[in-house]
């Protein structure tokens, strides 16, 4: 009985540390947020427009983005590149993480190569848009020097107009500015495996590669979860390369939905309440896809996972025994 | 015989992960060198060939180009350093006192709040976006760097990451034992708490300075005030001389943007190197 | 639920005490402070020039520049003069691509008359001699003029003296002239010649556009719907010839390999350019190389204009009067003081600056126009005639994302990507789906 009063005297401190985060997050996120949803319903476009009305079928816009082919379009693409980028991403972040992680495989200069591999997402993507424009530039350009020294082509190639080739650009350098990102994470993830783990495996003759598809990788599931659906929020809202890049050329083949929503607001007609509508309609998407990303990989290990919850709640009483002790 | 093969095998795999390894750093090293080269390189040769990698002797002729431009390098220096660190210092430093206050508190909100994070971390920032635009106009917040600092402080990711870190790391005898000799709950977190947490603020910090600092889109429309403009701004008007791209001075002032972030890089990247331990998710 | 409800009402009230927690904070106008707005520094060069002109002016000048390339100009701009704060720019410029969106379109009610400044522009406009054009563009739909530029941006061939003396063995304007025009016909006939002896006639097709662009007779829009006017749908046409015979190096404007046959640095020696004297003076001459002095200017086969900029007031701004005085004297003063007086002799800085062609047909009678780009040749007796078949009328506000949408369509057509009708069917499509714009 003690204890419990004293538990409900400390409760108060959570609710206090949280105020900032909470605070911020409605005005700066939260309100911005409702304003757009407002907008979606309402005939707001044009520039300087003080009055705004709300349309008389309140879904004009929603359906208008819906029937728009660019749109479509952009969706397309948004989940093309992003499945070109995500999949070698994950692959080789994996891979990277299963050698530097091996006990049995020290591999020198492993610091080092941590640290460059993140070195890409440092630089600002205005820049190496720049520069893959001027590496695959037509009809000089680098690649094109090469290919031509070589024999392979006869006469230059236009790269910036083929479209796999521009998606295919677009989405190398997405993977290349991430994987190191995204290898950082998984090697946390391994690190916070309990070693004994690993030692109980290797005591038991277990290889590498029994080790870290047995025990490593079960147990990073739900970090390749997370990394998962941050790099989907992240992809669906790729922006910065495709527009520094070619602008969502070539004949639409590199334009994103963020790209798509932002041309609809500035490029020309300021449809602001059709940008806003198609940016509720991206966020559905998003979050239907999620809930699908969370769905498919709980279904599998639901076994686990309970069991895992079970462990968690004996360990959140200890914990809770810890603070009133 | 079977511990020979076994070397070998081993010695196999070693090659192919030293090739990769290397092949993968020059890969990563490779934009920074063509950036640093070109910055010494004239626009001619640029335009000549566009990716070169040796140095040249214009590196004197660009700087003099790029500061006889609006390019002053000590204010964007600046502006984008308050608008970094305020942004890093405030996402870090709150997401850990929330992170915090998921962990080291039981309150009848907190699993509903920790779900409430989790949904938020779902909504795609381009849905406020528009809004936060008509927003910080209607209250006249323009040409001021608090509007690209203070909404840092709700980072749900980062409340995420620091909640999972704390899990893994903290023991909350340590809490108990600050408790009895009478710390305040607040000293508690600033004294004993931040610096267990010191390893995954950093990466978490690199994180946040790499994105602040190389922010150009909401910066561009909100700040039209010379003097406020961050380094990415300024790069961008550099290209915009529609008359005629001066491209060695392009580099440099791209070489320039980079090098800050270099020093903040390598200072932290001892983090990177040592990992950060971060306990198995359990949601 | 009951908790759910209260939880929406605290969220409301923080928003709404947010607001005006922070309105507050709007400062009010500064005085003595003018807000100048520019997507370059030519404008807020010149107002330097007019401080020092004007011993007791004493206004602190305030400029933002931001360049048109990130697409940011325009939202920035709008964003300043919807807010109307201290901030609020009070003489902002814009360019040709867009400036109808100031003068008549969506932004038009921002802008002030320029007889509400205090300029007499009835007597000055015909002293000046104002090219009708730019009069045109500059005036909206209740018939004031609100914007005026300080250029003609009348366009010529501008072509390379050693390549035409090496085809034709004559490189005379006068001749060129009818060597390379009138007519796409005879310009084709001309791009032959060239390329039996390994030249290309131009660099890419975007040299062309601006002189189909310019010389069409209906813009984009008509009665509200989009148009494709017969002149330039005959641009795939034409676009499709070049490639086809090899008769450019296929590059696109603005971009390294475009500047690199500026001073043949190409694939293949590039003959000529269309352009303003803009492009003379601000690309061609620091691109050139060791080409400069070898070209020469002649009328081109069909006449058009391209670019330009055009200086407005914020009709909401406190200093009209002074806005008034610093406008007409970029705009309208056709004296020996005026801007374009300097402007047009390269003298804003000091003999020997950059020339250029400028609106007054006055100014223009009393400049000298001798390049040594050009080999001596004194440009203005080709630019200024050209400014006559310059015409505002094929303009609209949406110019700049139609050109694009239009161009990149011409562009998957040439390069075998695409059938003709299905590049004009995917153009129109992009225009409703991206401006609302109706098609048929």
């Amino acid at each position: 009985m003690l204890a419990r009063t004293r538990t409900i005297s400390y409760a108060k401190y959570g609710y206090l540390f949280s105020i900032p985060f909470v605070l911020t997050f409605l005005i700066f996120h939260l309100y911005p947020m409702i304003y757009t949803v407002v907008i979606g319903f309402t005939d707001l476009r044009g520039i300087g427009r003080t009055e705004i009305n709300f349309l008389e079928n309140p879904f004009e816009n929603f359906r208008l983005i819906f029937n728009n082919a660019t749109f479509r379009r952009a969706m397309n693409n948004t989940f093309l590149i992003w499945i070109m980028n995500f999949i070698p991403q994950m692959l080789v972040a994996l891979l990277l993480t299963a050698w530097f992680t091996n006990r049995n495989l020290t591999v020198r200069g492993q610091g080092m190569f941590k640290v460059l591999f993140y070195m890409p997402n440092i630089i600002t993507a205005a820049t190496i848009a720049i520069l893959f424009q001027s590496l695959f530039g037509y009809p000089k350009g680098p690649i094109n020097d090469v290919f031509l020294t070589f024999g392979w082509i006869e006469s230059p190639l236009n790269f910036h107009l083929q479209h796999w080739t521009a998606r295919g650009v677009v989405a190398f350098i997405q993977f290349w500015m991430w994987y190191g990102h995204t290898m950082i994470i998984l090697i946390a993830g391994v690190l916070g495996i309990n070693p004994t783990l690993f030692e109980a495996a290797e005591i038991d003759g277990a290889t590498a590669t029994q080790i870290f598809f047995r025990i490593t990788l079960p147990r990073l599931k739900t970090i390749v979860l997370y990394t998962l659906v941050t790099s989907m929020i992240g992809g669906m809202q790729m922006f910065d390369i495709p527009r520094m890049f070619l602008w969502g050329g070539p004949d639409n083949a590199t334009l994103t939905a963020t790209l798509f929503i932002y041309n609809q607001a500035f490029s020309g007609s300021y449809l602001y309440n059709r940008a806003a509508a198609a940016s509720i309609l991206l966020f559905l998407i998003i979050a239907v896809l999620s809930s699908i990303l969370f769905f498919v990989m709980r279904d599998r290990g639901a076994e686990k996972l309970k069991r895992k919850q079970r462990q968690l709640k004996r360990s959140e009483k200890a914990a809770r025994k810890g603070v009133v002790l | 015989m079977k511990e020979q093969s076994m070397t070998v095998s081993r010695n196999i795999t070693k090659t192919v992960i030293y090739v990769l390894c290397i092949f993968l750093a020059v890969l990563s090293i490779f934009p920074f060198w063509v950036m640093f080269m070109n910055a010494t390189r004239g626009t001619f040769e640029i335009q000549q060939h566009s990716v070169g990698l040796l140095p040249s002797t214009h590196l004197i002729d660009n700087m003099r180009i790029l500061m006889g431009k609006t390019f002053d390098p000590l204010i964007g220096f600046k502006n984008s350093m308050l608008v970094s660190t305020g942004a890093t210092f405030g996402a870090v430093y709150f997401s850990s006192l929330t992170g915090y206050a998921l962990v080291a508190y039981s309150w009848k909100l907190r699993q509903p709040f920790f779900t409430f994070i989790m949904a938020v971390l779902m909504i795609p920032a381009q849905i406020s976006g528009i809004g936060f635009y008509q927003f910080m106009y209607q209250i006249n917040w323009v040409n001021s760097l608090w509007p690209l600092i203070l909404p840092a402080v709700a980072t749900p990711a980062m409340v995420f990451f620091m909640r999972q870190y704390l899990i893994a790391t903290l023991s909350l005898d340590i809490v108990d034992s600050a408790r009895i000799d009478g710390a305040g709950e607040f000293y508690t977190f600033n004294r004993i708490i931040l610096p267990i947490m010191k390893p995954a603020m950093a990466t978490q910090a690199i994180f946040t300075f790499v994105f602040h600092w190389n922010n150009l889109f909401i910066p561009l429309i909100l700040l039209t005030d010379r003097s406020k403009y961050t380094m990415p701004i300024m790069v961008s008007l550099l290209r915009g001389d529609i008359y005629r791209t001066e491209y060695g001075s392009v580099y440099l002032g791209l070489s320039l943007t980079v090098l800050p972030l270099f020093i903040v890089y390598f200072m932290l990247s001892k983090y990177i190197i040592a990992g950060v331990a971060l306990g198995a998710l359990k949601e | 639920m009951k908790r759910k409800l209260s939880f929406m009402v605290l969220i409301l009230l923080v928003c709404s005490m947010s607001v005006t927690l922070f309105a507050g904070g709007a400062r009010e106008e500064a005085p003595k402070v003018l807000n100048v707005w520019s997507f370059t520094d030519e404008v807020p060069n010149m107002l330097e020039k007019y401080k020092e002109l004007n011993p007791d002016f004493d206004y602190e000048i305030n400029t933002t520049i931001i360049a048109t390339t990130e697409g940011a100009y325009q939202p920035a701009l709008d964003q300043a003069l919807a807010g109307r704060g201290s901030n609020a720019p009070d003489i902002f410029t814009a360019e040709s691509a867009f400036v109808l969106k100031y003068t008549q379109g969506d932004a038009a009610h921002f802008a002030a008359p320029y007889k509400d400044l205090g300029i007499d522009v009835d007597r000055l406009l015909d002293e000046a001699e104002i090219a009708q054009y730019t009069v045109d563009i500059g005036t909206n739909d209740a018939g004031n003029l609100v914007g005026l530029g300080y250029q003609a941006t009348g366009g010529a061939f501008i072509y390379r003296r050693s390549i035409a003396k090496d085809v034709w063995g004559t490189d005379d304007p006068a001749e060129v002239r009818d060597i390379v025009g009138p007519g796409w016909d005879k310009f084709f006939d001309a791009a032959e010649d060239l390329r039996e002896q390994g030249y290309g006639i131009i660099s890419g097709d975007g040299d062309i556009w601006h002189a189909i662009e310019g010389s069409s007779e209906k813009g984009w829009i008509v009665d509200g719907k989009l148009y494709i006017d017969p002149d330039r749908e005959e641009f795939l046409d034409i676009a499709m010839l070049l490639k086809e015979e090899d008769y450019h190096n296929d590059t696109r404007d603005w971009t390294d390999a475009w500047f690199a046959d500026m001073q043949d640095a190409g694939s293949k020696p590039v003959f000529g350019f269309f352009g303003p004297a803009w492009l003379i003076n601000y690309v061609m001459a620091g691109n050139s190389g060791d080409t400069y002095g070898d070209w020469a200017v002649c009328e081109p086969p069909v006449g058009f204009f391209w670019g330009g900029t055009w200086v407005l007031a914020n009709k909401n701004s406190p200093h009209l009067e002074v806005v008034g005085d610093i406008i007409e004297w970029i705009t309208l003063d056709s004296s020996e003081t005026g801007l374009q007086y300097h402007w047009a002799n390269g003298t804003l800085w000091g003999p020997g600056g950059t020339k250029d062609t400028v609106a007054s047909g006055a100014v223009m009678r009393k400049s000298d126009g001798t390049l040594d780009f050009l080999g001596g040749q004194d440009m203005f007796d080709v630019f200024v005639p050209a400014g006559a078949y310059a015409t505002g009328r094929n303009k609209n506000q949406y110019d700049e994302s139609i050109n694009t949408y239009w161009r990149d369509q011409v562009r998957e057509y040439t390069a075998g990507n695409k059938s003709r009708a299905q590049a004009i069917a995917d153009f129109k499509q992009q225009v409703a789906d991206n401006l609302d714009i109706p098609i048929d």
